[in-house]
């Protein structure tokens, strides 16, 4: 729904409600215990709860939750391609990544923004090799990723969320592909990090803060997506990937049994 | 505008030329080696860089294609920074969209268009820097492009403005001549058969005057040939020099 | 990007001198192609410069204006990066072709620049919480050869440096708060982008990897892994780009390519910068006239 421009939505000059928040002083990401704010320990992830099929006009589908962050994902296809200039002996995947307008503290536009244009990109990179393109030639799936809710990890959650949903739909693939993120502070990776312990650039000036997000084929053990923002040392950022490749290895069962259990029932209710 | 005197008694402008004078003309061909032709022209201190790809199959939709002449294509640019004030966008706005299908019929006029039926011809403009006489500076710097790509031409376009202060007709103006309200009139032509390809005059100028000022930009415009095929002529001295042809 | 055909016999060429060290137009693995800046090229701008990779042809223009704050940093100023992909370029950028290249460049040099250590924003917050300075790259492509990132962010940061922001002075008088322009066009503030990163692609091709790819290298590679390094050695943003994968230990390799090409090549760049400033006065402005 595109913003009507020429109506007068308030006064002419107004101030963004958000400036009159007292700014919160940064908190430590984790006390005396090593526990963060929500009670984990800096290498603990949150329970994932995992569900396929929860589309029903779509191929496939699959609805993720790590508490507060919530993403579904719908798959399409693989149907032609309708515009001649696409023409591609290989299939295509398209990948579109949106925040819902109440996902986030501040509200999202319904058009997509550049974080989320560059999530898409970054989704359909860690995707694409996991595909066997080459089977559905001249046709394209279409794979639509919708975060209800966004506590962090949004792209990681993503990313399994959305591969998860390919199987579903029955397309071809060399293998599953889990993500992971990790909030580097210092010395420190805290694993699966919520909303408020994800990287940003205002806050602090040291070195080694920032975020890493994974995407890992489990059984090929090959990396297909992998992204950093802040400042990391080269030691320090070889050390989250390889951590993040651990976890994305022990959310694979997760996904195997989803996946299992949602062909049983449809076993079940074809017979 | 009141306070600049843009013609002396003495009869020297602000930037210190003479009535009839062009700015500074610098230009260099085969700028780019992926383009079939590139051209790059300085006159005073706006800054042009054009490229020429074609003639080549048409793009897109095929029913663009026109069966017993060319297609010419035009795109007109400006860099986000060319400007005093920044630019939000480098085309699509009124002002680009009207110079592109200007730059367009220009040159649709000079290109021998009926020797390449079915076909398309690419002209892209890009303005790196603004300094008045935009269109007059894209079309010199399209010409020599479109000679560097091997296109041929009926003849050189050259373009060149003039504008009427004092009772006295002013050759290539600048951008503060441009902005001070007075007239300001555009011309191409193909300065051999001394034929008008485009013409464009703005803002109110007496009748009587008109001839004057166009009599100027014409001469501005022969001014403008003779500096354009020396570069020609010594880009293809150095080229057969290069390829060993002399 | 533009596309270049090239046969399985070709391919196979190009991945064995890889594995050799040994490439097509001779260089090692990790070196980069021939490289020319100027900087202050367009006077319009701040700052601006102007890089030439081999092929790849880009000019980057730095313009800084007057603007608010906004409320979520109300004592730093803001950079804000524009790519446009010119039509000279290639005809297929023509209109909005060129905008999802564009998207991704500018997206990855926001990135890049979004740490604090990086360039120091609070230097360019005048009035906090109401005017600061909005420091505007814009980005033009002017002609694709490869290593389009590496060469925008080498062309951004010789433009930052280039950057002379106009000193300001403010005065409160009576709740209100007036800025005054110093008459002296060399009284100006230099950014400081010694932290600066510098965008380093490798590309994986076969078994190695390589940097600055040229166009048929980059037709047989199938990923690539892009990290912003700055001259302390340190990642500032890091991504994959294409379709194929990695293995977990070759990431580690390329990280440690990474680290020493960025590093080198932020060194000798400063190197350039620092003594074309110095000449600047003797120099004669060549731009696209050679």
């Amino acid at each position: 729904m595109p913003t009507d421009t020429r109506r007068i939505t308030g006064p002419e000059s107004s101030v963004s409600p958000y400036s009159f928040c007292k700014i919160q002083e940064p908190q430590p990401l984790f006390n005396s215990q090593d526990l963060r704010k929500d009670g984990r320990k800096c290498d603990q992830v949150r329970p994932i709860f995992l569900k396929t099929g929860v589309v029903s006009k779509a191929q496939g589908s699959a609805y993720l939750e790590q508490d507060g962050t919530k993403v579904i994902c719908a798959v399409y296809g693989p149907r032609a391609v309708i515009k001649k200039e696409e023409f591609s002996m290989k299939g295509q995947l398209r990948c579109d990544f949106k925040y819902t307008t109440f996902s986030c503290k501040y509200r999202r536009q319904y058009q997509q923004d550049n974080e989320e244009k560059d999530y898409s990109v970054q989704l359909l990179e860690a995707l694409e090799p996991a595909v066997l393109l080459h089977k559905f030639p001249k046709a394209q799936v279409n794979i639509y990723v919708t975060v209800l809710q966004n506590d962090g990890s949004a792209l990681a959650a993503s990313i399994t969320c959305s591969s998860v949903a390919l199987c579903d739909a029955g397309i071809e693939m060399y293998d599953l592909v889990t993500g992971c993120s990790t909030r580097l502070a210092g010395d420190r990776l805290l694993l699966d990090p919520c909303k408020h312990e994800e990287y940003s650039s205002k806050e602090h000036s040291e070195v080694n803060n920032g975020s890493v997000t994974v995407g890992l084929m489990p059984s090929l053990n090959q990396i297909s997506a992998v992204t950093s923002s802040g400042e990391i040392q080269f030691e320090h950022l070889k050390k989250a990937i390889n951590k993040c490749s651990e976890i994305c290895v022990q959310l694979y069962p997760v996904c195997q049994q989803s996946l299992s259990k949602s062909v049983k029932e449809n076993i079940k209710e074809n017979t | 505008m009141a306070g600049i005197e843009l013609l002396s008694d003495q009869g020297f402008r602000v930037d210190g030329r003479k009535a009839n004078e062009l700015r500074r003309i610098q230009c260099r061909l085969g700028v780019f080696t992926q383009a079939d032709g590139s051209a790059y022209i300085e006159q005073g201190n706006t800054k042009i860089l054009a490229a020429v790809y074609g003639p080549h199959e048409i793009r897109g939709s095929r029913s663009k294609a026109l069966h017993d002449k060319v297609l010419v294509n035009c795109q007109y640019s400006m860099a986000t920074f060319s400007t005093g004030e920044r630019k939000r966008r480098p085309r699509g706005d009124r002002k680009s969209k009207e110079m592109t299908m200007h730059l367009q019929q220009t040159f649709d006029a000079a290109i021998l268009t009926s020797l390449y039926p079915r076909s398309q011809i690419d002209i892209f403009v890009e303005v790196l820097q603004s300094d008045g006489g935009n269109y007059c500076a894209s079309v010199n710097a399209a010409t020599l492009a479109l000679i560097d790509a091997g296109i041929p031409l009926k003849d050189y376009v050259c373009a060149c403005s003039a504008s009427f202060v004092n009772d006295k007709p002013i050759m290539d103006i600048s951008y503060l001549e441009e902005s001070s309200g007075g007239a300001e009139l555009i011309v191409a032509t193909l300065p051999k058969s001394e034929q008008i390809v485009f013409l464009e005059m703005n803002s109110r100028l007496h009748e009587d005057n008109l001839s004057h000022v166009l009599d100027m930009a014409v001469k501005g415009c022969k001014d403008i040939h003779d500096v354009l095929d020396q570069a020609v002529r010594e880009h293809v001295g150095e080229v057969a020099a290069i390829s060993g042809l002399e | 990007m533009v596309d270049v055909q090239l046969s399985d016999a070709e391919k196979t060429y190009i991945i064995h001198g890889a594995q050799d060290n040994l490439r097509e137009d001779g260089r090692g693995c990790e070196d980069y192609r021939h490289l020319e800046i100027e900087t202050s090229v367009v006077s319009t701008t701040s700052g601006s410069a102007k890089i030439r990779l081999a092929n790849t042809e880009i000019l980057v223009g730095v313009k800084v204006e007057l603007g608010e704050t906004s409320p979520e940093n109300p004592d730093k100023g803001r950079i804000e990066f524009f790519v446009d992909c010119s039509a000279n370029a290639t005809p297929e950028f023509e209109g909005r072709g060129g905008e999802d290249l564009a998207n991704e460049i500018s997206n990855m040099l926001a990135r890049a620049y979004d740490c604090p250590s990086c360039l120091d924003m609070r230097k360019l917050c005048v009035v906090e919480g109401k005017k600061c300075w909005i420091v505007y790259v814009d980005v033009l492509l002017l002609e694709c050869g490869g290593s389009l990132f590496d060469a925008s962010s080498i062309a951004v940061k010789a433009a930052l440096y280039n950057t002379s922001i106009p000193r300001l002075t403010v005065t409160h008088d009576e709740g209100h708060t007036e800025l005054e322009l110093s008459d002296d066009p060399y009284d100006v503030q230099r950014l400081d982008v010694y932290n600066s990163p510098c965008i380093v692609t490798l590309s994986k091709i076969g078994h190695s990897h390589v940097v600055d790819a040229s166009q048929k290298e980059e037709a047989c590679c199938l990923a690539r892994l892009m990290l912003a390094v700055t001259d302390k050695g340190c990642v500032t943003a890091m991504k994959k780009e294409g379709s194929g994968s990695f293995d977990v230990s070759s990431i580690e390799d390329m990280l440690e390519t990474g680290k020493k090409v960025g590093q080198s090549l932020n060194k000798s760049l400063m190197e350039v910068l620092v003594s074309e400033d110095r000449n600047m006065k003797k120099k004669y402005m060549t731009g696209y006239l050679r």
